[in-house]
C-alpha cells in the first residue's frame, strides 16, 4: 500500500526540564492556526446550533444591561448625559466593556473548560485562550449591531470616524487577552482565583465610566480613572459613536498600543510558565 | 542499525500528592500565610524541605532507553509503575523533572480515542478538530478524509452531530481519524480495547500494516498478549524504574510468572 510520505523527518526536538523563567514560543503556536481555527469554528457552531435562537440569547444580555441602567441611572436617578439619550450613551461604551469582560472571562477561563484535552494531547496551550478571544468577537458584533439601530433611532449618523473602530478593537482585544491571559495563569496556581474573577470584573466595571459621564467624577478623582486603559477605551468608542470630544492625537494610539502589547507579552510570559504544570496540578 | 526514533536520557518525574483537604492546586492561604518563604521557595525549592501538606513522590527514577526508527516497543507494568507518566512525557503533555528526552521523528499520541469531540458537533467536524488536536494540518485531513469516513464505516451519519450517534459508531470514528495520522511514532495507551470483535480485528490488522509501513510505535497495555504480537521488544516498568528491557516474549514471559506469583 502506497500512503503518502509527508515530511515526519524533524530537527530533532529535546524536551528538558522546565526552566524557571521561559518565552511563549510563537512560531509553534503559529504553525498550530489550523487549530486555532477549528476552535473558533467548534465555538460559533456549537453557540449558533439552534441558529436564530442563538442570535437571541447574545443579543439578550446588552439588551437587558441597556434596558435596567436606562430605567435606574437614566429615568430614576437621571445622570446628565449632555444632549446624548442616556440608552445611547451607555451602550457606545458598554459594547467595549462587553467585548473587555468577555475575553477576559473565556480566555483566563479556557484551561479549566479544556482539561480533557490538555491532559490528553500536546498543542501549543496559547491557542485556547486565542480563540477565546477571536471567538468573543460575535458577542460584540450583535452589540454593535444593536448600537448602530439604536443609532439610527436617535438619528445619530455612520460618519467616517467609523475608521477608527478597528485600532480601537484590536487594541481592546491585545489588552482584554493579555489581562485574560495573567488571570489564567493564575488560576492554575491559586483556585481561588476562580471566585475572585468574577468580583474583579464587577468593580472593574464601576471603576470605568461605561455607566456614567467621566464628568460626573470629581477632578481629583479623574486621575485615578484615567490609569484604567478601559476609560480611554470606552472614551475612544464613544468619539467614534457620539461625536464627543475632539480626536486623541495619534501619538497617544502609539504610545497606548506599546502599553497593551506589554501587558499582552507579560500575561504571555506568565501563562507560558504555568503551562508547563497544568497538566500535572489539574 | 536504523536511525534513532527516540532518546529517553535518565528521566525523572516528581509529583507532588497533596493532602485532599488542600485540593489541587496551592491555596492563597498558603501565600497569604508567609508571603517570603513562599517567594524564596519558589525561587530555590529545598529539596530537603518536607512540609506537612505535601509529599513528593517519584513517579519516574532515572529511566534510560532508546528507540530506533521501525521499532514496535511495548511497556508493561502493574498499575503505578509509571507507564502512563513516561507515555506522557513522551507525547509531551508534561515535562521530566530530571533527564530529557531527545525526538527526532514527527510524534503523535494516542492517549485516548476521541480528544476534543465534540458531540453538538457534525461527524465531518470532529474528523477536522479531532485530527487539528492531533497534530494534524488541515490538508492532511482533507487528503485523508474519505479514508478516514470509509475505515469507520459511519458514511450516512457523517454530518449527524455526535450526540446521535450510537457508542460503537462514535468509538469507530474516533478510532479511525487516530489511525490515519501515519506519523513516524506513534504512542498508544490502551486502545486496542475499544469497539466489538470486529472492529478490534481491523484496528489490530491496521496497526501490523502501520508497522509494516515502517512506523515506530511505543505501545503501553495491560494485555500482555497484544505486547506479544505486536511488539518485539518490551519494556517492563516497576516502582518507576526499568526491570527489564529486551525481546517481548521474554519481557512478557517474566512479567507473567511474576504477576501470578
Amino acid at each position: 500500500m502506497n500512503s503518502v510520505k509527508t515530511d515526519n523527518r524533524i530537527k530533532p526536538i529535546i524536551v528538558t526540564p522546565p526552566k524557571f523563567i521561559e518565552m511563549p514560543n510563537f512560531k509553534e503556536v503559529w504553525e498550530a492556526r489550523d487549530l486555532l481555527f477549528f476552535l473558533v469554528e467548534r465555538d460559533l457552531k456549537t453557540r449558533f446550533q439552534q441558529t436564530l435562537i442563538g442570535v437571541f440569547w447574545i443579543a439578550l444580555q446588552p439588551i437587558i444591561q441597556v434596558l435596567i441602567f436606562y430605567l435606574i441611572l437614566g429615568i430614576l436617578v437621571k445622570v446628565p448625559t449632555g444632549d446624548i439619550p442616556y440608552p445611547l450613551f451607555f451602550l457606545s461604551g458598554f459594547v467595549a466593556w462587553q467585548l473587555f469582560s468577555q475575553i477576559v472571562n473565556s480566555s483566563a477561563f479556557s484551561m479549566t473548560s479544556n482539561i480533557g484535552v490538555i491532559t490528553k494531547s500536546y498543542f501549543p496551550r496559547l491557542v485556547l485562550p486565542l480563540s477565546s478571544t477571536i471567538g468573543s468577537l460575535i458577542d460584540f458584533f450583535v452589540s454593535f449591531i444593536l448600537l448602530i439601530i439604536l443609532m439610527g433611532l436617535n438619528s445619530y449618523p455612520i460618519t467616517t470616524r467609523f475608521f477608527f473602530i478597528p485600532i480601537l478593537l484590536l487594541l481592546t482585544m491585545i489588552f482584554s487577552s493579555g489581562v485574560g491571559l495573567l488571570f489564567g495563569a493564575l488560576m492554575v496556581s491559586f483556585r481561588d482565583v476562580k471566585n475572585l474573577l468574577g468580583f474583579i470584573l464587577m468593580i472593574w466595571m464601576y471603576l470605568t465610566p461605561i455607566m456614567y459621564p467621566i464628568s460626573l467624577v470629581p477632578p481629583k478623582y479623574q486621575i485615578l480613572l484615567s490609569i484604567n486603559p478601559l476609560t480611554s477605551l470606552v472614551e475612544s468608542f464613544r468619539w467614534v459613536f457620539l461625536k464627543t470630544g475632539s480626536l486623541p492625537p495619534m501619538s497617544h494610539f502609539l504610545v497606548s498600543f506599546i502599553m497593551m502589547m506589554v501587558i499582552w507579552l507579560l500575561g504571555a510570559v506568565y501563562f507560558r510558565n504555568m503551562e508547563n504544570k497544568i497538566a500535572d496540578v489539574m | 542499525m536504523a536511525q534513532l526514533a527516540l532518546k529517553v536520557e535518565n528521566v525523572w518525574k516528581k509529583y507532588r500528592i497533596k493532602r485532599p483537604f488542600d485540593g489541587q492546586s496551592e491555596s492563597l492561604k498558603e501565600v497569604l500565610n508567609s508571603p517570603i518563604n513562599w517567594v524564596i521557595n519558589k525561587i530555590y525549592p529545598d529539596p530537603n524541605h518536607r512540609d506537612n501538606h505535601n509529599q513528593d513522590f517519584w513517579a519516574l527514577k532515572d529511566i534510560s532507553f532508546e528507540v530506533h526508527h521501525g521499532e514496535s516497543l511495548g511497556i508493561i507494568g502493574r498499575n503505578g509503575a509509571g507507564k502512563s507518566t513516561l507515555l506522557k512525557i513522551l507525547s509531551r503533555i508534561t515535562r521530566p523533572s530530571r533527564g530529557q528526552i531527545i525526538l527526532y521523528e514527527r510524534v503523535n499520541s494516542l492517549l485516548e480515542i476521541g480528544t476534543g469531540f465534540n458531540t453538538e458537533l457534525s461527524g465531518r467536524d470532529n474528523i477536522f478538530l479531532n485530527g487539528s488536536f492531533l497534530g494534524m494540518k488541515r490538508l492532511e485531513i482533507k487528503q485523508k478524509f474519505d479514508e478516514i469516513v470509509d475505515f469507520s464505516g459511519v458514511e450516512e451519519f457523517i454530518d449527524t452531530p455526535v450526540k446521535y450517534y450510537s457508542s460503537g459508531m462514535f468509538v469507530r470514528l474516533a478510532f479511525s481519524v487516530a489511525v490515519h495520522l501515519t506519523p513516524e511514532t506513534l504512542l498508544l495507551d490502551e486502545v486496542l480495547s475499544v469497539g466489538d470483535a470486529e472492529f478490534q480485528q481491523k484496528s489490530f490488522l491496521k496497526m501490523q500494516e502501520l508497522l509494516s509501513s515502517g512506523s515506530t510505535i511505543v505501545f503501553v497495555s495491560h494485555n500482555q498478549n497484544a505486547v506479544k504480537e505486536i511488539c518485539k521488544r518490551a519494556i517492563w516498568l516497576d516502582h518507576g524504574q526499568i526491570k527489564i528491557d529486551g525481546k517481548s516474549e521474554d519481557v512478557v514471559n517474566k512479567y507473567g510468572k511474576q504477576i501470578e506469583a
